[in-house]
């Protein structure tokens, strides 16, 4: 008899949530993690004394409220105290302000939190955008409804449905039904759209498209004229609660998300062991038995939950001979593709926009994330080089302040500028990732934004920069893919994290995936973790 | 009105479709007359003597899934359409070096093999895979989409149909089929093979026609459709017509009025005439009207509805989607009359390979390249392109020891930057030439006369909207129950008595004819219900 009911590999927030709803649930579980923080990408560095930085996600736009609720994470209150920093509540700061996308010929565009006053910011650029933007915003959300409908979902198989399979289909056209047959068709059309022709359909004003579109790529190896960027922007509207370009972050940083996810799992009973990397999955009789540590240790439970992505899992740390072939080479051929890279900037005063006619500097001190996408051409082109194995000479950039909000995090009158800048191909046409082409991207970074920041190359105090590879190593992202795969419509839903598989389970009895690897994604939301433990506590029984 | 321009149905548009449509309705026994604008019908499959001696397939220059149905309901074999098969795909490569896909099987394989044994290997695997899959898709052709709204009794069984014919396929085929649909297909292809000109040329076939790279999602799904053709005994789909493509649609026109139908020349309609909700007629350009219960439109979805019709007549979510149906062109056509037979670099002198196609897509890149180029607005300086030297099959194409050659050219946006005018088309027309040069070595100077069609030229001649070959791009969100609009996607319109048939309509796209065929038959079935009072087409639906 194993001494745990589950080992979960990985202390990210999706191995987390799924310990702590399997700790709640009675199982006798214990978490690995290679490294000694929880939280995976929600992670709070002090890379320079005083300065703690979110060296993963930057921004808390994706998590499930209902995996909130059910950990009891929402809203700010009393620390309790415990294993976490900051107990387990999370206090979640959110700007009124939550993008400022400057342009190149000066002036920018607002987007805030009240629709009818990113109106107004939008009729400088189109009266007519502006009259169209709270029709759009509606209709986004009862799309992103929609899209949380099938997210709810198991996704059923394609082929050789069984009586499971039925009836999770029949459920899931019950709870379409009740979202409405037209959001539900809707839905349908949309998802397969590039995020400039869903824009195309409302907008005229390339400086809104642009800002809306980053979100539509985000954390994929394409542009916006590609198919499934609409879907892309949907799915971060799930994450936002239905709401467009939503912009929080957790007190603290990000890390605060991690320890209160550790802090809950704990209190359910979860053990944690940190700094233990796990070398390989032990399999007996096409069974999961426990893992073996690279130190030198076994642990024995009698299933293994991943939340590592499913190359690593299954490739990595599962002896290829307990896989058909067909299984591997779909494994295989899963596209990773990072994108994104990070530069972080310490500064000795706050970024300073050209004071124009607008609120824009303002709303960067007050918490708005600064979107350096001017148009979907811009994008497009930053793509181009992309594809052709460069990092995009002018990059699509995402500026978060997060000092604005949360003053804490560098000392007194000190910031911090956390930038994901797209597009940094992980595998470069010429060579690899080195120190030069590191320097080189956080120039072009710092450049690009400095066009729109005049007093930034002055402020700089520090400067990090991690590129694809950086963080493929940092925080075990395949290929620096922030997604544990690429989002794309071949790699969603029935196809993640390969067709056939979606349901959590694998081939190998007892041996779980839980990571964004699996339905439905990345992007911070929890829902895989949550997901997967649902489908291991209904396995039990 | 006189009794004599009294009809049971006018056709408004004589294209392939329209004139299919007539033909099956004239062979129920409907008075049916077609409208065509031009001097000749065909519309964008049209042969025509540009330049004495030489005739060319002016848009559509070959014959890719007319459906066999067709071919044999109407009888076009015996109306003169004859199909003579492209026997070959070759790739001619800068360094000289070429790849060939040929009828025989085994010289193909030897070809791939030169470029990547393993390639070679997986070549039969994946055909073996494509042809089950295109099975398995192919009924798609030839139903009517249902209405997702508020699908009807027939609606559910032809899902049910679908299903069942759906479940023939295993687990790995319907994983395929998944990937086909979602996939580009350089990513799709990339699974498969190692050779990267195999791949570049494989993939060229997904790109024609849409404003898409190789490497954009959604491409993967057409490459199902050179299989397709596979099933119907003919090879990769392709034929070339004997008298130039214009000869398909002059089969069916001859066809069409063997049963008695009517077709008129330089009859350009105005606008469709309405009553009470539904068609009465027609009245032409020049104040002309013509009166019939049936009005059928062959043209594209924008022109059907927002043209021929008082959007006020619709109801407004249909005007929307009808607005926002994309339909941006992406190709141009270049034909040349030659003194002399063009020579490759690659396979001096002559051979079989000349009745072939020759596939300008010698890298991934290169497509990729072509289509940066044009998607901000521009045409590919170094274009993809698909040659067919129709004379090397027919000699009758040209006069005795000279030649024709067809250039299907992509990629060109429709609104290029500044606009098309004769500098930029004259230029565009060099970028074909001069590239083509690189591989055809004689080519230049043996050049009597060049015709060059933008995407502009392809909507001022052949009335194509934005110069799209397929009355509206192809994309998942535009293609089965979503084409042109959901409810309205099984030929009515909310006009009673007003149809569509034209290749806006599913399954749309290329010389297919489906749509034109199931148009009719709807029709058909509308009109045997109630032969002779109102017929029970759908309610126009306004927001409800």
């Amino acid at each position: 008899m194993s001494a745990y009911d589950a080992v979960v590999i990985g202390a990210g927030h999706n191995g987390l949530i799924a310990a702590a709803y399997l700790a709640r649930a009675g199982l006798r579980v214990v978490v690995v993690e290679r490294g000694e923080a929880p939280g995976g990408c929600a992670a709070t560095e002090e890379l320079w004394p005083g300065y703690c930085v979110d060296t993963g996600a930057h921004s808390l736009t994706g998590i499930d409220a209902r995996v909130m609720a059910d950990l009891d994470l929402a809203g700010p209150g009393p620390n309790p105290g415990g294993a976490g920093p900051q107990g387990a509540r999370l206090e979640v700061l959110s700007p009124a302000p939550s993008v400022v996308a400057p342009q190149p010929e000066g002036g920018a565009l607002i987007l805030e939190r009240d629709p009818t006053r990113t109106a107004e910011s939008i009729r400088r650029f189109s009266p007519r955008d502006a009259a169209r933007w709270p029709d759009f915003v509606s209709a986004m959300g009862r799309a992103s409804r929609a899209l949380s409908v099938l997210y709810d979902t198991l996704p059923p198989r394609l082929a050789g449905a069984d009586r499971g399979d039925l009836w999770e289909l029949l459920r899931l056209g019950a709870r379409m039904g009740r979202v409405g047959r037209r959001d539900a068709l809707e839905l349908m059309r949309l998802i397969p759209m590039t995020i400039e022709e869903l824009l195309y359909e409302w907008f005229e004003s390339e400086a809104l498209k642009g800002a809306l579109a980053a979100d539509g790529v985000r954390g994929i190896c394409q542009g916006p004229l590609a198919s499934g960027t609409g879907y892309m922007f949907l799915h971060h509207m799930v994450g936002a609660g239905g709401i467009v370009r939503r912009r929080r972050q957790v007190h603290g940083g990000m890390g605060a998300l991690g320890a209160a996810l550790q802090h809950v799992a704990a209190a359910a009973g979860a053990e944690m062991r940190l700094g233990h990397e796990v070398a390989s999955i032990r399999v007996a009789d096409g069974r999961a038995t426990g893992v073996v540590l690279a130190g030198g240790g076994e642990i024995m439970a009698s299933r293994v939950v991943s939340s590592a992505d499913p190359g690593r899992t299954l490739l990595g740390l599962v002896d290829p001979g307990e896989l058909t072939p067909e299984f591997v080479r779909a494994l295989e051929n899963i596209k990773y593709r990072g994108v994104v890279a990070k530069v972080h900037l310490a500064l000795g005063e706050p970024p300073r926009l050209p004071s124009g006619d607008d609120d824009a500097p303002a709303a960067v001190l007050a918490g708005a994330a600064i979107t350096v996408a001017p148009s979907i051409h811009y994008i497009e082109r930053a793509y181009d080089d992309a594809k052709y194995g460069r990092p995009s000479e002018r990059p699509v950039l995402d500026a978060v302040l997060t000092t604005a909000l949360d003053p804490s995090l560098a000392p007194a009158g000190r910031h911090i500028l956390s930038v994901a800048a797209q597009y940094a191909p992980f595998q470069l046409a010429d060579g690899s990732w080195d120190d030069a082409r590191r320097e080189a991207l956080g120039d072009a970074v710092v450049g690009a934004l400095a066009e729109h920041i005049p007093n930034l190359e002055g402020a700089i105090l520090h400067r990090h920069v991690l590129t694809p590879a950086d963080l493929a190593d940092r925080f075990a992202l395949p290929e620096g893919n922030i997604h544990h795969g690429e989002m794309t419509l071949d790699q969603v839903f029935f196809g993640r994290p390969v067709a056939g598989w979606a349901r959590y389970r694998t081939p190998i009895d007892g041996l779980y995936l839980c990571g964004a690897g699996t339905h439905p994604g990345g992007g911070l939301n929890g829902r895989p973790g949550a997901a997967a433990a649902t489908r291991i506590l209904r396995d039990r029984r | 009105m006189s009794a004599a321009n009294a009809y049971d149905a006018i056709i408004v548009g004589g294209g392939h479709n329209g004139l299919i449509n007539a033909a099956y309705l004239a062979r129920a026994g409907l008075r049916t007359v077609v409208l065509e604008r031009r001097h000749l019908v065909g519309g964008a499959a049209v042969t025509e003597e540009i330049f004495p001696g030489f005739k060319y397939s002016v848009a559509s220059y070959v014959v890719s899934l007319l459906r066999p149905e067709i071919i044999r309901d109407l009888r076009l074999a015996r109306h003169g359409l004859e199909i003579l098969p492209l026997e070959s795909t070759v790739t001619p490569l800068p360094n000289g070096d070429y790849l060939g896909r040929w009828a025989d099987h085994d010289q193909t394989r030897r070809d791939l093999y030169r470029h990547s044994p393993k390639d070679a290997e997986a070549y039969d695997d994946f055909a073996t895979l494509m042809v089950r899959l295109a099975w398995a898709v192919k009924p798609l052709l030839g139903i009517v989409p249902p209405d997702p709204l508020s699908p009807g009794l027939r609606d559910l069984k032809t899902l049910l149909m679908l299903g069942r014919h759906a479940r023939g396929l295993d687990e790995q085929q319907f994983h395929a089929l998944f990937k086909l649909g979602t996939m580009s297909a350089a990513d799709y292809l990339d699974e498969w093979f190692e050779s990267d000109v195999l791949k570049a040329t494989m993939s060229a076939s997904g790109i024609i026609g849409t404003f898409l790279g190789p490497r954009s999602p959604g491409t993967a799904y057409v490459l199902l459709h050179h299989y397709m053709g596979e099933i119907d005994g003919v090879f990769r789909a392709w034929g070339f017509a004997r008298g130039g493509n214009g000869m398909v649609s002059e089969s069916i026109a001859s066809s069409a009025k063997s049963h008695g139908a009517e077709i008129r020349t330089g009859a350009t309609v105005e606008r469709v005439l309405t009553a009470n909700g539904r068609a009465t007629g027609v009245v032409l350009e020049d104040g002309e009207e013509l009166a019939a219960k049936t009005v059928v439109s062959g043209v594209d979805p924008k022109r059907t509805f927002l043209g021929l019709l008082d959007p006020e007549e619709l109801p407004e979510d249909l005007v929307e989607a009808i607005r926002r149906f994309r339909i941006r062109g992406s190709s141009g056509k270049v034909n040349l009359s030659l003194s002399e037979a063009p020579e490759f670099s690659c396979l001096p002198g002559g051979g079989p390979h000349l009745r072939g196609a020759f596939s300008i897509s010698p890298s991934m890149d290169y497509l990729e390249r072509a289509y940066d180029d044009a998607k901000y607005g521009g045409f590919s300086r170094q274009p993809y392109m698909d040659v067919v030297i129709p004379s090397m099959i027919d000699p009758g194409m040209a006069p005795p020891g000279r030649h024709v050659m067809s250039i299907f050219v992509q990629y060109a946006a429709f609104d290029i930057e500044g606009g098309w005018d004769d500098a930029k088309r004259d230029a565009f027309g060099d970028a074909v030439v001069d590239t083509l040069s690189e591989y055809v070595p004689n080519l230049k100077d043996s050049i009597l006369h060049r015709q060059v069609l933008t995407p502009l030229d392809m909507q001022e001649q052949l009335g194509l909207t934005e110069g799209n070959i397929f009355h509206g791009e192809l994309t998942p969100q535009q293609l089965f129950f979503f084409r042109p609009s959901p409810t309205w996607a099984d030929y009515r319109t909310p006009v009673r008595g007003f149809y569509q048939c034209g290749s806006g309509t599913h399954p749309g796209g290329g010389v297919c004819g489906a749509s034109g065929r199931l148009a009719a038959l709807e029709i058909l079935r509308d009109l045997r219900r109630r032969p002779r009072g109102p017929q029970p087409g759908h309610q126009p639906r306004g927001r409800q």
